[in-house]
């Protein structure tokens, strides 16, 4: 690890130096509504070290789940730097995108967004009709990912079949299924109940320290985001 | 699971209303089938049309008469230039009151001869000679004696339309055919019979001359001969063969033959509409998904693969309904009935293979063809607008 390189210091790390997974340097983003432009991300810095399980936290239009899209490598900035895992995400054309988020990134929506027509097993298998691995090898590791977070006994349930709380897992199961470098999370507990919120912070929790997945979620519920080790605040496009 | 059967699951999701389209496209396909097998009804019709069999007529119109003094003349003189037999024919056009609905060809004929020109006609020679020996007896095809239950032997009364009166008969002979150049569905009658009722001015005319030549390739030349004997007379006769002038009659139905191909073809294109709407209003609900597939890794040409995949599922089942259908609704109900009754315009009516090739390949490229435009749709989409429309 060179000396220049950013570093940072948490209670997920206890206290070692570990390099960024996310960097992100003089960040703007801005939508055209009509012929308005509107700035929603101004100058932004941001580093998240490997192995943290970040929260977001801000009101709403502050642009917190701009910024994650824009790690996410879903979106492109207007002006400014992303780096990645080691890539410069702002830079890949269209097809190296998809195939950077298809091994690098899991990601966890708020409405879970399964397929209905999908079995639980089949929904976590789904990132894994992209690769080259075999159909039993597929299957192998969706039941595991599905072990993981608790559901082997529903591998063969549709989405209609389960809780929220279930649903939302089978989403994580899906998140994690490829190995991925970092997760990121829009409102992953917005959805549900108290109980089942807790299960899912639970598990975050559980794939941060000990599967060592960075984790980044956007959240607007204080009790979720204190699971977090760190915590983060944005407002009016800039981080405070 | 693989992305193919992904696209196909996709298409089960709204049970009702991919069963409602599929039904939809089947249908549509049926339609088509039935009228391409019209279509190519009429051309085998055409195609069966014996080879060595040439018609002369009045080479002013089909409706005005030729004397029958004609078929001497041509008889003599073409003897020795490959004519093998000659006969003619009037049409009578009668129609039966017991079966008021029942159309079928009244030929009046000599007898004799009848049989040298029709060598595919098959009569048991018992009812052939009692056929030449009656005057008023009729020989009739076996598809128009199932229509009408007549046996031999039975007497039966026709109502003249072009020669009005009440005309009775003797059914002496059911004739079959070796070959499809034959309708089996008239009732010819002895022209002896016609002749002696009519007023003197009008006797001694025929409808037509049907002659029979040794060598089918000459048949144009043999043609031209005959027209030659009369050309100058105040009769000519216009001569061709039993094909061209089967095409000369469906050429009178062009009108009818082009509307039934235009029809098969907007009966495609409204198919095309309704399994696009089906696919548009599906990648519309799903748009959210495709935000999700996008997000995951997946890419525009998957998600095209997909709405693709979803039309060409709907459109295979279809078009595979459709044509399970075809074959018991056109090639077994209206084919055996259209064969038993409209035998002259339709001798075989049933579904070739290149038909149900056709359909089936139209209704795979239609189904891509509708697919196209949710699917540029859905492969545009940016992703984060995706991911925040909630339908």
């Amino acid at each position: 690890m060179s000396e220049n390189q950013p570093t940072t210091t948490d209670r997920a790390t206890q206290g070692k130096q570990v390099p960024a997974i996310v960097k992100l340097a003089g960040i703007a983003k801005s939508f055209e509504r009509g012929k308005e432009q509107v700035r929603v991300l101004e100058a932004l810095d941001l580093e998240v070290p490997a192995g943290s399980f970040e929260a977001l936290m801000g009101p709403s239009g502050s642009g917190k789940t701009t910024l994650l899209n824009l790690i996410a490598g879903l979106d492109r900035p207007s002006a400014g730097t992303i780096s990645v895992a080691g890539t410069d995400i702002a830079n890949l054309g269209d097809a190296p995108l998809a195939k950077w988020r298809a091994e690098t990134l899991g990601f966890i929506f708020q409405s879970y967004n399964l397929m209905p027509v999908l079995t639980a097993l089949e929904n976590v298998e789904l990132p894994l009709l992209l690769t080259r691995l075999s159909s039993k090898e597929r299957r192998r590791r969706a039941e595991t990912a599905l072990r993981i977070v608790g559901l082997e006994d529903r591998l063969h349930h549709h989405p209609r079949q389960l809780s929220g709380g279930q649903e939302q897992r089978v989403a994580i199961a899906r998140a994690i299924v490829n190995d991925p470098k970092i997760l990121v999370a829009d409102e992953p507990t917005g959805d549900l109940d108290r109980k089942s919120a807790d299960e899912v912070l639970t598990l975050l929790e559980k794939l941060n320290r000990e599967f060592g997945k960075t984790i980044f979620m956007v959240t607007h519920d204080p009790a979720a985001a204190e699971r977090a080790t760190v915590i983060r605040r944005l407002d009016k496009g800039r981080l405070e | 699971m693989n992305l193919p059967m992904l696209a196909a699951r996709n298409a089960l999701r709204n049970r009702f209303r991919t069963i409602l389209t599929v039904v939809g496209v089947a249908v549509a396909i049926l339609a088509f089938v039935s009228l391409r097998t019209v279509l190519d009804a009429w051309d085998l019709a055409i195609e069966s049309s014996a080879k060595d069999r040439l018609a002369s007529r009045n080479k002013t119109s089909w409706v005005v008469p030729v004397p029958k003094k004609y078929l001497d003349k041509v008889r003599v003189e073409l003897a020795d230039e490959g004519l093998t037999a000659a006969s003619y024919g009037t049409w009578f056009g009668a129609k039966d009151p017991t079966h008021k609905d029942l159309f079928f060809a009244t030929i009046s004929a000599e007898a004799k001869s009848l049989f040298d020109v029709y060598d595919e006609m098959i009569v048991p020679e018992a009812d052939k000679q009692a056929f030449i020996g009656d005057r008023t007896g009729a020989l009739i095809g076996d598809a128009l004696a199932r229509q009408t239950g007549w046996k031999v032997g039975q007497r039966v009364t026709l109502q003249g339309t072009i020669y009005p009166g009440l005309w009775s008969y003797t059914i002496r002979g059911i004739y079959g055919a070796k070959r499809r150049s034959l309708d089996r569905g008239i009732f010819f009658f002895h022209d002896e019979y016609l002749q002696e009722k009519l007023p003197d001015h009008r006797r001694g005319n025929i409808g037509w001359l049907i002659l029979r030549v040794a060598d089918a390739k000459k048949g144009s030349e043999i043609s031209r001969r005959v027209d030659e004997l009369f050309t100058g007379s105040d009769i000519e006769t216009f001569t061709q063969s039993e094909k061209a002038m089967n095409l000369s009659f469906m050429a009178t139905f062009s009108a009818v033959l082009k509307a039934i191909d235009v029809v098969s073809l907007v009966i495609l294109a409204i198919m095309t509409l309704i399994l696009g709407n089906t696919i548009a209003m599906g990648v519309r609900e799903r748009t959210n998904e495709y935000g999700v597939l996008r997000a995951i890794g997946f890419r525009p040409r998957h998600l095209v693969g997909f709405v693709a995949g979803e039309s060409l599922t709907i459109g295979f089942l279809g078009g595979g309904l459709g044509l399970a259908l075809s074959y018991p609704i056109v090639t077994l109900g209206m084919g055996r009935w259209l064969e038993e009754n409209m035998s002259g315009f339709f001798p075989i009516f049933h579904v070739t293979p290149k038909t149900y090739a056709t359909a089936m390949l139209l209704a795979l490229g239609l189904a891509a063809v509708a697919a196209a435009w949710p699917a540029v749709g859905a492969a545009r989409l940016r992703i984060t607008d995706a991911l925040r429309r909630v339908d």
